[in-house]
């Protein structure tokens, strides 16, 4: 199979890759780039694990061909934290102890921030539903939801 | 595992119906692809091409007058029409089917063409559009067509599409005054895929009898199944919560559902009818306005 | 925290708002799992498994395979690992009935019949294509009460009726209490499977080196385990495995056994000296890990018209799949907390495991108690009704106390069910009257801390610590306990601090690697806050006491203190000072530098253990809670929706403030599903929804509020008075829905999950008595 040539940003740094051209998203960022910050859990578009901003939406990077995020912008988990500093919603997580186990949390991280910079000022309700591709085994989900909530009233901002 | 294929670009729509001429039947078209990428990696489809029309912006647009009604290009993305200010203006029903069809993630990379040439029985978009009369545009490298959106759908993962076609464009009227639209699927999680779904359209006339309705139900057969009787035994009448559940009875009659783990056939009519039933007159009251 | 307060503060760690200390590394993406390890020249591993659920092996021929570019090897059971058999319960040599890889049969679809390892995923799976195994088909058997039919297929030789396991329990005179009775009430249960779900899937990768020497990285709960087994079955010594589970993305009793993919892997590598790699696939976790044993559950009780409970009988027939796994403990489990929380005149309990041609069954999170809570308490809930009488008042005079026996089995130390009841009454009246198509629904149960079970024969003591302290007062925590997730390493950091007197941030805590910790039995049945936490509390004294030795003695400090003979030093929040004038005091690590100096420039180094003893047989202390919840239940369509929650919840002192309130929470998320979501259909034999799609799982948007009370009691046998917590809460909860939908209707759901399907058929039901019932009269 003859291999093609895919360009894109991750995290703010510029990648040119040969790649077999069925080679998915999350395979080009754990196992070309090396990030492993983003989780795999299921394969059928269901538990959100993989969960990666592309062009600052959030997008299920198990289910996308790594191909068609060519030109794009990807942020992943590694790229939230500014000189070395964590973004508010990941002070956040800690704070709220929004995770156990953490397989998800990456994924469930990154929704989270793609829906806060959509709607700054969720309601819970809509909290709820935009989390609701990311499955947590661990936590009953309240925790995140507080832990959102609460970056969204500015208590983890940066300072 | 995915078997490899040779991945195809084109940079516009003339590009990529040439390619699909040249391919024809060694090639398969992604758009947002979450559903094919899933039957591809099960090793249930295997493609010597794949060409890829996501990124074509010719498609990428909603269009609105109030005389032509909306046009929505096959590449716009669920969430795109969710969040369109005309939609929530003049089609409120599609964007509350949009808002529950799936995960934010899912909503941000699939398509409504997708969607609809992937001719699932238990999406939600083509219920709720049969019953606004929608057409859909297809096309092919010698030019376009329009059918309903009715004949389009035509079993289990099978569409009207031919060799060589892709969806271009769906086109839904603008809805009469005094037209009420509702959608709702029965699931156990909130944006879950239905177990089974009914869509209703209800238009009154000046005396505030029916004067036009649809209903049409999801995951009921093996594509969207369009109750006729039900528009027969209501045109003409009044608001009447006994005819909405003899509406109901007669929905789950005519449905055609299947068992599975979910559900068996005989709950999926008996939710169908209930379906049916609230749809009618929760589109009712709205057309009443 | 300012000297002053020391004397009154009671802790100054303990149930403080500190943070997961794993925190940074989960939510920056630094933590990497099994599934993230990669090691220089790895090769990657595929599972060939069996499409049959019963079928001789007759020949396998991998040649194919083997020449296919990019295939490295090849391993079989005839060839390879030649019929080792495995199982935990080390000390039951019949009970260790399953080869990973089959000499000569297969039991379930999914099981394991060889493996390929290739330079890349891909090639494996495309090998496993080119490998021709030829079967001769069995007839198969996939439910309990077929499998025990005098004529049903013969699953393992010489298991008659493929009876695998029997226990029974009794106590007191049951048949006489049963005549006491002025009530009887029996029924039939019939109770779900459940999977774990981890959100990593089962992930191995072993490196054998040319010095004998094996390397495991494993996603488990229990490394020595592991260690332990992999030793057994590999022929090696202890000593030269190691196994490493740095972080591990879930398990809830699922990773506790050997499974296909540490023992394939290690095998490959064994054979092929090259590092190998096996992650399952979301359907290969499904149809060949393991799952919540299904039970079909009958109950007899009989109680006095007053509510007194006398008598109870229990006999279960158990779905044990293929294999024994850890089957027989969740079999005992099972028929004791169907006792709990309640005092029986007379009990009786008979369970069965039968083996079936379906995927093993084993533990998971509440170990055979969530489906002895989903019978038990429904039916207690119907005998009140039955009886005219408060369920709720019922149930508490009829509960365990502080001090209370459970005859020849456990004695009860602490116990605060009954302020649980308080706390539900209270919640229930708040709540006022409810809308109609609303109820709330109870349920109650106690749980283990820990097992003393010691199946697996080990020589070690249950839990060991070890914390040594460096000059600058920073302090190495050695602890063989698993974090998976629940909160382990922070709870033991917690504790560890608070002994030292130190804060949280002084404490590196080393886990999750048998070559640098103590042997631990690991995570299961909630033992660690109580063991690794005892263990854990004397190796911090341990080391406390050796530094204080130096402060006693060292003129220094006894100016700055004031010290005499009658007073005493502690150190809290990194202050050495006299107790009855916590003003007067030095720096802790004044006092590390002393003592270093003091040792001649050793360390000090601190060491703890903990082995039960003379707890009984089951657990060394019991929590005690109460699960409320408020159900909508739409009566035209049968669909659930979960308004809100009350957890009343005894674990005695709590330790981890965050981690106890998110393993509630947790707890009641998989405990909801396991009642009315979470489902594992079978069709001959094959599971019908092995993926995320068709297997529904509790999402955001199904969670209702959960709130907490604490209710204050000290377990004398905990360290610092702390048990169980965040297992025991998966029992009550399908119980407590069940419970509710009671209340809604009048209608009885013995079969779980509760599927909108079956309310509706039971009010058809109800209905058509009701009618039928008139007409005769």
């Amino acid at each position: 199979m003859e291999k093609q040539l895919l360009t894109l940003t991750v995290n703010g740094q510029p990648y040119e890759l040969y790649i077999n051209p069925k080679t998915l998203l999350v395979e080009v960022i754990r196992d070309h780039i090396g990030l492993t910050g983003t989780k795999r859990g299921c394969s059928t578009v269901s538990c959100g694990s993989c969960t990666v901003m592309l062009n600052g939406m959030a997008v299920k990077s198990c289910s996308i061909l790594a191909m068609q995020a060519e030109g794009a912008q990807v942020t992943t988990i590694e790229g939230l934290e500014q000189t070395g500093e964590l973004a508010p919603i990941q002070k956040a997580f800690i704070d709220h102890g929004a995770f156990q186990c953490g397989f998800c949390t990456s994924g469930m991280i990154m929704t989270a921030q793609a829906l806060l910079d959509e709607n700054p000022n969720p309601t819970e309700w809509e909290i709820r539903e935009g989390i609701e591709g990311n499955i947590c085994r661990c936590t009953g989900y309240n925790s995140i939801v507080r832990a959102i909530d609460a970056t969204a009233k500015g208590n983890y901002k940066e300072v | 595992m995915i078997h490899d294929f040779t991945y195809l670009k084109p940079s516009s729509l003339k590009e990529a119906l040439t390619m699909l001429e040249e391919h024809k039947d060694d090639c398969k078209v992604i758009c947002g692809g979450q559903s094919l990428l899933i039957i591809m990696r099960q090793g249930l489809l295997v493609t010597d091409y794949l060409i890829d029309i996501k990124h074509i912006k010719e498609l990428d647009y909603i269009q609105f007058d109030a005389k032509a009604g909306l046009k929505i290009g096959a590449t716009t993305t669920h969430h795109t029409i969710e969040t369109s200010d005309v939609i929530k203006k003049n089609y409120p029903v599609l964007v509350a089917m949009e808002n529950k069809l799936a995960s934010i993630q899912v909503r941000n990379w699939g398509t409504i063409g997708g969607n609809l040439a992937h001719g699932d029985p238990s999406g939600d978009p083509a219920s709720v559009l049969i019953a606004l009369k929608a057409n859909i545009k297809v096309g092919n490298a010698k030019g376009g067509r329009t059918l309903t959106l009715e004949d389009f759908c035509v079993d289990f993962f099978e569409t009207a599409l031919e060799e060589g076609e892709i969806v271009l464009e769906v086109q839904v009227p603008t809805p009469e005054a005094k037209t009420g639209a509702t959608y709702q699927k029965f699931n156990l999680l909130e944006s879950d895929q239905g177990m089974v779904a009914a869509a209703a359209a209800v238009t009154l006339n000046g005396g505030g009898k029916c004067k036009d309705v649809r209903v049409v139900l999801g995951n009921a057969g093996p594509k969207p199944v369009r109750i006729k009787r039900v528009e027969e035994l209501l045109r003409g009448k009044g608001y009447d919560e006994k005819l909405f559940a003899e509406a109901g009875k007669i929905a789950s009659e005519d449905c055609e559902p299947v068992t599975d783990i979910h559900a068996s056939e005989e709950h999926r009519r008996h939710l169908l009818g209930v379906l049916t039933k609230r749809m009618l007159k929760q589109a009712w009251e709205q057309a009443k306005g | 925290m300012t000297t002053t307060s020391l004397a009154t503060t009671k802790f100054t760690v303990i149930n403080t708002h500190v943070h997961n200390i794993d925190g940074v590394a989960k939510v920056t993406g630094r933590a990497t799992y099994t599934f993230d390890v990669k090691l220089p020249n790895m090769l990657y591993g595929k599972i060939l498994r069996s499409p049959h659920p019963h079928a001789k092996i007759l020949k396998i021929d991998y040649s194919k395979a083997l020449e296919f570019p990019g295939v490295v090897g090849v391993v079989t059971g005839k060839e390879d690992t030649l019929g080792v058999k495995q199982g935990i319960w080390r000390r039951y040599q019949d009970l260790c009935d399953e080869q990973i890889l089959p000499l000569d049969k297969v039991r379930y679809i999914g099981e394991p019949v060889a493996a390929v390892a290739a330079l890349t995923e891909d090639i494996a799976e495309q090998a496993l294509d080119l490998i021709e195994v030829d079967y001769e088909v069995l007839p198969a058997v996939y439910e309990p009460m077929d499998a025990i039919k005098k004529e049903a297929p013969e699953i393992h030789e010489g298991f008659e009726r493929n009876i695998n396991v029997t226990r029974h329990i009794e106590w007191g005179d049951v048949d006489e209490a049963f005549e006491e009775a002025e009530y009887i009430r029996e029924d039939w249960f019939k109770v779900g499977g459940q999977h774990h779900v981890s959100m990593e899937t089962r992930a191995a990768v072993s490196d054998y080196t040319p010095d004998g020497k094996l390397t495991i990285y494993h996603s488990n709960q229990s490394p020595y385990y592991l260690q332990a087994l992999m030793a057994g079955v590999l022929g090696m010594r202890e000593g030269d495995v190691r196994v490493i589970s740095h972080y591990v993305g879930g398990a809830f009793g699922g990773k506790f056994e050997l499974d296909g993919a540490i023992f394939c892997s290690a095998v490959l590598s064994k054979k092929l000296k090259r590092p190998v790699k096996i992650i399952y696939t979301r359907e290969e976790d499904f149809i060949a890990s393991k799952r919540r044993t299904p039970m079909f559950y009958y109950v007899r009780t009989g109680v006095k018209k007053d509510g007194t409970f006398l008598a109870r009988e229990a006999k279960v027939f158990t779905n044990g799949g293929a294999y024994t796994g850890m089957g027989a403990t969740a079999l005992y489990l099972t028929g004791f907390f169907h006792s709990f929380p309640y005092r029986w005149r007379g009990y009786r309990y008979d369970g069965y495991r039968v083996y079936t041609n379906t995927l093993p069954s084993t533990s998971m999170r509440g170990f055979g108690a969530p489906q002895a809570m989903f019978t038990s308490e429904q039916q207690i809930e119907w005998i009140a009704a039955d009886l005219g009488l408060d369920p709720i008042e019922m149930r508490r005079k009829n509960s365990h106390y502080p001090g209370y026996e459970v005859p020849g089995q456990a004695r009860i130390e602490s116990c605060g069910i009954d302020q649980c009841y308080d706390e539900i009454q209270k919640w229930i009246k708040e709540k006022g009257k409810l809308p109609e198509n609303r109820a709330i629904g109870i349920s109650a149960c106690g749980f283990m801390t820990g097992g003393i079970f010691n199946w697996f024969d080990t020589p070690y003591a249950f839990s060991a610590a070890m914390v040594t302290i460096n000059q600058d007062g920073t302090v190495e925590l050695y602890v063989g306990a698993q974090d998976m997730g629940q909160g382990s390493n922070t709870t033991l950091a917690i504790i560890c601090a608070e002994t030292l007197g130190v804060k949280m941030e002084d404490i590196k805590l080393h886990a999750s690697d048998t070559d640098h910790c103590p042997p631990d039995l690991g995570a299961w049945g909630s033992r660690q806050t109580l063991m690794t936490g005892n263990a854990v509390k004397m190796a911090a004294e341990d080391a406390k006491k050796q530094l204080l030795e130096f402060a006693y003695a060292h003129a220094h400090i006894v100016s700055k203190t004031g010290l005499n003979i009658v007073y005493d030093l502690d150190i809290k929040d990194r202050w050495v000072h006299n107790v009855a004038r916590p003003e007067r005091g030095v720096d802790y690590s004044e006092l590390v530098k002393i003592a270093l100096r003091g040792k001649e420039g050793q360390k000090i180094v601190g060491r703890g253990f903990y082995t039960p003893h003379r707890k009984g047989m089951i657990s060394p202390a019991y929590s005690y809670m109460l699960q409320g919840v408020e159900v909508e239940i739409d009566e035209e369509t049968g669909k659930i929706r979960l308004i809100d929650s009350l957890t009343a919840h005894d674990c005695g002192q709590p330790i981890n403030h965050l981690g106890l309130i998110g393993q509630l929470e947790g707890a009641f998320s998989m405990a909801a599903g396991y009642g009315y979501l979470e489902y594992m259909p079978f069709e001959d034999g094959q599971l019908m929804n092995p993926n995320l799609v068709d297997y529904k799982m509790i999402r955001a948007t199904e969670m209702p509020p959960t709130a907490v009370a604490e209710i204050d009691t000290y377990e004398p046998e905990g360290p610092y008075g702390a048990k169980e917590a965040g297992e025991g809460l998966t029992n009550p909860t399908a119980a407590a829905i069940g419970n509710a939908i009671f209340h809604r209707f009048g209608v009885q759901m013995k079969e779980n999950p509760i599927r909108p399907e079956m309310i509706l058929n039971a009010l058809k039901e109800k209905k058509e008595q009701k009618k039928s019932g008139k007409k005769n009269k």
